[in-house]
């Protein structure tokens, strides 16, 4: 009986963004009672393992409440039991998955365990396994290591020897696989069996998943399977009478848990204990969570309701099936179809654009005023504008305020574009110029911008909230807040932490605010102080900010602010279609993939390379900076260029003279091999989009970035490093089961990437099939601007 | 001491196999939890269970008492059951005599005061004001006394004095004076107690029957305390399918969902919330975790795991768990009872509420067959 004891690794975050910002995600609230660690526990108890460590990470008080002494799941006991080890070393993000130096961290325990075999698994599956039977197998086949699958899909479950286990643990520095994973992809001599769940399994990952799987338990067969009787899945006991219906309630095909008042309208839904479905409400398709109320006429669809929320009367939520509506804990949400909001920001597309911010806001304004809000966007009127657009704008008014202790005038001019009402600060001193950015005076300029908003906004108002971008627009809060009895709610969005607008005290007389104790002024440390919710450009850079290697000085306000701090991954705009490119050679979808071939044809022809299809040509457009990556790049390309006659690269880009050197120096030695073209307008980057075949982003720090969205949608599969918005976007490409969209690796050195390079080279080269399948997928991916508009007006009506 | 040895004859055959305080009541909860979870919400830790008539349900529902956090070191919940002693067997007589046979549990713990209570009543109480006023009064007894909605003739009726002392009881009388009747409730002072339990009684005593009559006409000093709240003894067929009624008709008097004001705790199922699986009515109703219901239920109360299949109607209803109604069924008034299969095609409906378990169902078939 006693032969397993089992390790819950705890330690993966998912992409679950508002739902996991109070827990992990392995405390996530599933099926009305349960949490989804209540899987795990259940299908160890019965198993009458009764040996089990939990390794979670960051906050996990919720999980710790949930399984209590373990007792529930037979695991409050004098030998064994239950046991909690958080990671030890907080400074460093942590990996997403238990590595072997992760569990040496708790040596002591797999020393202790007295159990032959050890089996591992994540928090966060829905099912209902007999790991008996998975053990019988695994003794039986005499493997090294028994992997559970589901339908060709890793579960990250496995069983294996104690003792071996314990052998790599001890040697996690020395051998070169990181976890359990790692060794089954590169260890080749290790002889591994499979063991094939065949019930209904779901791996929870997003809200998606969580939203879809709820859903599934409606399913009588698939309900009955998880909630068998033989082996029953527990959870923690509390006390609630059971579920009121009322003359007024229409139930059907729901799940509703013990202590909840059915005035309403529920089809198809999950409600949790203790809710109240009020009369009038209509709740389809939605996981309602416990103590939440939904008031009179409320309608919800697809939506996801995290504890303790209120849904006002008439409020109307409306989600996809992939796209659920995600609401935060204990939130009160009003009808807010109309909200009004003012974007503040220094460029937007297509007025003035230097570089990722101005599509940002130009694409997003544009999104969210298709999801019914109002929006406007307020800039300053450089002379480029000026001179393209300015016979266009209609003049509104003149206004003179005081700044640095003299009078100024100001002209406000608006321009409205599809829905989106542009306005733009006209001022001879400060915005008369040719660039937006790059003088002397920058923060005099951007401090006058932010007090001209402040004073415009009487005259464009009146608005919910203002949703201001980087650094320009950093003092607003500040402002508004000191010199306003109700000032406005804002949120500050971090698109690049690298300028954050740091000058001298003056700045604060000029714009006569109280100055702060520090020598300098940081205009973005300011907007992280005062701004009502702070966003950055996506979940993963959003959680790397909280370690200095990408916070830096920023890194303790931001800590300080955690629980306003939301991460949302840019969309890519839909323009970026190969379908309808026009600029390239050969239009295509991702049915017409061998199309993509006369593109690469026609890259190598432009770019003066040799021809052939069976080259592999690595493409590159971006800036050549230390961030990019290129000191590791640099590194390896020479090697791979000689080692492998067949590699090209192909370059498109601007930037740090002591790169481009160096990559001229490795231009020279490989003629044919590499085509560098340098500066903005060399070629078309588009061309290199196309034509292709891999996409390479070493990048050390990524906020988000584009460039790897636009290539997976032309079907360049990206090989990127996993950070920031990288990590969001790119999914590692898995030999054995054909999952993911491209190739990542983690540690920033020039081994790991030139082996994965290697990697990626290898199936390109060897395996057609499933290059092209690897094609196919990444094409299929969306990075919808409206995914990013619904998630910020997720945010927006938290703050309302 | 909570009392839960009585037979509950008059809920027969709901307790044929189990003792009164383990039957079902408001779909998730039993009897007792109400007296348990009381006892804890006033931070009452020691506690006697004295046990007689089928006890093993009711030993195995309260196990240790940790659902009711009342598995204590140093006190919690003992179980005190007949047993056989060198001077003969402890069989229990009657409720005060059931006290005398444990009094050697109440010297071991060596209180001041001891609170004796019964096991099958509704209610939701702090006793911490009623011992306040006990200790307040200087009495050597106080009752607790309640204002019956139903006829006073059931229970034992008091009159006090305007300090609250008693000067009149009768048990269950024909012609009623006053209109405060007991709970069943006593707070002893354990000197009074140990005294007038010691002394030479007939065999079989109670506490409403011989003890407080007795306690008067020897003048000790009888306090009553009147307690405000909604209280119910269940202690027929028809109280209690009419006490559960309410938590439907009248959700506002017990309130159940109130959590912060004396949370009533009951030991948790291990199914998963009910499912409604298709979209005929379910109205005015309780249902509890683990039910699969495809029929109409109205006005009913479902406990844990009951299945109502397709085209089947519930009007009225006390369903225990475990009951399965199968397809094309009518049934109306009824408590059926754990375990029940009720075959398809089955007309039960009663114009009086009726207790419906497999025999019972049996002997119908038997009848209509005639």
């Amino acid at each position: 009986m006693n032969r397993l004891f089992a390790i819950i690794d705890a330690s993966s975050r998912g992409n679950f963004e508002k739902l996991t910002l109070h827990r992990m995600p392995g405390a996530l609230p599933y099926a009305g009672r349960y949490r989804l660690i209540d899987f795990a526990l259940s299908n160890i108890k019965n198993a009458g393992i009764t040996n089990v460590a939990i390794f979670p990470f960051g906050n996990y008080r919720s999980l710790q409440d949930h399984v209590g002494s373990g007792k529930r799941w037979n695991l409050d006991r004098r030998r064994d039991g239950l046991f909690i080890l958080p990671p030890k070393n907080l400074m460093m993000p942590s990996d997403d998955m238990l590595t072997f130096q992760g569990m040496h961290e708790h040596v002591e325990y797999f020393k202790r365990s007295t159990q032959k075999y050890c089996l591992i698994m994540p928090a966060d599956i829905v099912w209902n396994i007999d790991f008996n039977a998975v053990l019988d197998e695994h003794i039986e086949s005499g493997a090294d290591i028994t992997e559970i699958m589901h339908e060709n899909t890793r579960l990250h479950a496995f069983i294996l020897d104690k003792e071996q286990l314990l052998d790599y643990i001890l040697n996690y520095d020395i051998i070169p696989y990181k976890s359990i994973h790692e060794l089954l992809l590169k260890k080749k001599q290790l002889v591994r069996n499979i063991y094939n769940h065949q019930f209904y399994t779901k791996r929870i990952k997003d809200p998606y998943t969580y939203h879809r799987s709820n859903l599934d338990m409606l399913k009588f067969e698939v309900g009955n399977t998880i909630f068998s009787r033989k082996r029953p899945i527990l959870t923690k006991e509390k006390t609630a009478p059971p579920a009121r219906y009322t003359n007024t309630a229409e139930v059907s095909n729901s799940m509703i848990a013990s202590g909840s008042l059915i005035r309403g309208k529920v089809h198809q839904s999950i409600i949790g204990r203790d809710c109240v479905i009020k009369e009038g409400a209509e709740v389809s398709n939605s996981i309602v969570m416990s103590n939440s109320v939904i008031e009179k006429g409320a309608i919800l669809n697809n939506a996801i309701i995290d504890k303790g929320v209120v849904v006002k009367k008439e409020t109307v939520l409306e989600g996809s099936e992939t796209q659920p509506f995600v609401t935060q804990k204990e939130q009160i949400l009003t009808d807010q179809s109309a909200l009004r909001v003012l974007f503040v920001g220094a460029e937007a597309y297509p007025y003035i654009k230097t570089g990722g911010l101005a599509d940002v806001i130009g694409g997003l304004s544009r999104a969210l005023v298709k999801k019914g809000l109002e929006v406007s966007v307020i800039l300053p009127l450089y002379n480029p504008v000026k001179e393209d657009h300015k016979e266009s704008f209609e003049f509104i008014t003149n206004h003179t305020f005081t700044f640095d202790g003299e009078e100024r005038k100001i002209g406000l001019y608006r321009h409205e574009r599809k829905k989106v009402k542009f306005y733009f600060i006209e001022n001879f001193k400060y915005f008369e110029r040719d660039d937006i950015y790059g003088y002397e005076d920058d923060c005099h300029r951007f401090a006058f911008f932010n007090l001209a908003v402040k004073e415009v906004l009487d005259t464009i108002g009146p608005f919910d909230l203002l949703h201001l971008h980087d650094w320009h627009t950093g003092l607003i809060p500040k402002i508004l807040n000191h010199q306003m009895v109700s000032p406005p709610k804002t949120v500050f969005t971090i698109h690049n932490i690298d300028y954050q607008g740091e000058c001298e005290q003056d700045v604060i007389d000029a714009l006569n605010l109280p100055r702060s104790d520090d020598g300098e002024v940081n205009f973005m440390e300011e907007a992280v102080k005062e701004a009502t919710k702070l966003t950055t450009v996506s979940p993963t850079y959003r959680n790397e900010l909280r370690y200095e290697y990408y916070g830096k000085n920023l890194t303790g306000p931001l800590l300080k602010r955690d629980r306003d701090f939301y991460g949302v991954l840019n969309g890519l705009p839909k323009d970026f279609a190969p379908q309808n490119d026009k600029v390239i050679l050969s239009r295509y979808d991702h049915t017409q993939v061998f199309t993509k071939t006369e593109n690469k044809l026609f890259l190598q022809e432009k770019m003066q390379l040799s021809l052939g299809l069976q080259k592999f040509i690595i493409g590159m457009v971006t800036r050549i900076t230390e961030q990019k990556g290129f000191p590791i790049i640099l590194e390896i390309l020479d090697e791979i260029l000689s080692e492998h006659a067949d590699i090209q690269f192909v370059l498109l880009g601007t930037g740090e003279e002591k790169y481009i050197t160096a990559l001229r120096e490795v231009a020279q030695n490989h003629p044919g091999q590499v085509r560098l073209n340098i500066g903005y307008d060399a070629t078309e980057p588009n061309f290199i989009y196309a034509g292709a075949d891999l996409y390479l982003m070493p990048s050390r720090v990524e906020p988000c970035g584009l460039s790897q969205m636009i290539a997976l949608k032309y079907g360049t599969i990206p090989l990127v490093r996993r950070t920031g918005g990288l990590a969001d976007s790119v999914t590692d490409y898995d030999p054995f089961t054909k999952e993911g969209n491209g190739f990542t690796f983690y540690p920033y050195d020039a081994h790991a990437l030139k082996e994965k390079l290697y990697e990626a080279y290898d199936v390109f080269k060897n395996d057609k099939d499933a290059w092209r399948h690897l094609i196919a997928q990444a094409m299929r991916c969306d990075f919808s601007l409206d995914t990013q508009a619904q998630k910020i007006h997720e945010i927006y009506l938290t703050m309302i | 001491m909570v009392l839960v040895g009585g037979r509950g004859t008059r809920l027969h055959p709901i307790t044929k196999h189990m003792a009164k305080p383990a039957v079902t009541f408001g779909g998730k909860y039993r009897l007792v939890d109400f007296v348990l979870s009381n006892l804890t919400n006033s931070y009452i830790g020691t506690v006697g269970i004295i046990t007689q008539y089928e006890p093993h349900s009711l030993m195995h529902y309260i196990e240790h008492g940790a659902n009711w956090d009342l598995d204590v070191s140093g006190g919690g919940i003992q179980f005190l059951t007949p047993y056989t002693a060198y001077d003969g067997d402890k069989w229990q007589k009657g409720t005060a005599h059931a006290i005398r046979q444990h009094m050697h549990f109440i010297r071991q713990h060596d209180p001041e005061l001891v609170l004796i209570l019964s096991g099958d009543h509704v209610y939701k109480m702090d006793y911490t004001p009623l011992i306040e006023d006990h200790q307040q009064s200087g009495a050597d007894i106080t009752i607790a006394t309640f204002k019956p909605h139903d006829s006073l003739s059931r229970y034992g009726v008091l009159k006090s004095d305007e300090t609250g002392r008693l000067i009149h009881f009768q048990e269950k009388p024909d012609h009623p004076e006053g209109d405060m009747a007991s709970m069943g409730i006593y707070v002893f002072e354990r000197k009074a107690l140990e005294t007038i339990l010691t002394e030479e009684m007939p065999e079989g005593f109670d506490f409403g029957k011989d003890i407080i009559p007795k306690a008067l006409q020897e003048d000790y000093r009888i306090n009553t305390y009147r307690f405000e709240g909604y209280f119910r003894d269940v202690g027929t067929v028809q109280s209690l399918y009419e006490a559960n009624m309410e938590l439907l008709d009248r959700p506002e008097l017990l309130r159940l969902n109130d959590y912060k004001n004396l949370p009533i705790y009951t030991r948790s199922s291990d199914y998963p919330p009910h499912h409604i699986m298709l979209s005929e009515p379910v109205k005015n109703s309780l249902v509890s975790d683990g039910c699969l219901i495809q029929g109409t239920v109205r006005h009913s109360i479902l406990s844990n795991n009951v299945a109502v299949l397709e085209d089947t109607t519930i009007d009225d209803c006390l369903i225990y768990s475990g009951v399965t109604v199968n397809e094309n069924c009518q049934v109306k008034n009824a408590i059926i009872l754990e375990n029940t299969v009720i075959p398809p095609n089955t007309n039960i409906v009663f114009d009086e509420v009726k207790v419906i378990d497999n025999d019972i169902l049996w002997a119908l078939g038997d009848d209509s067959n005639e």
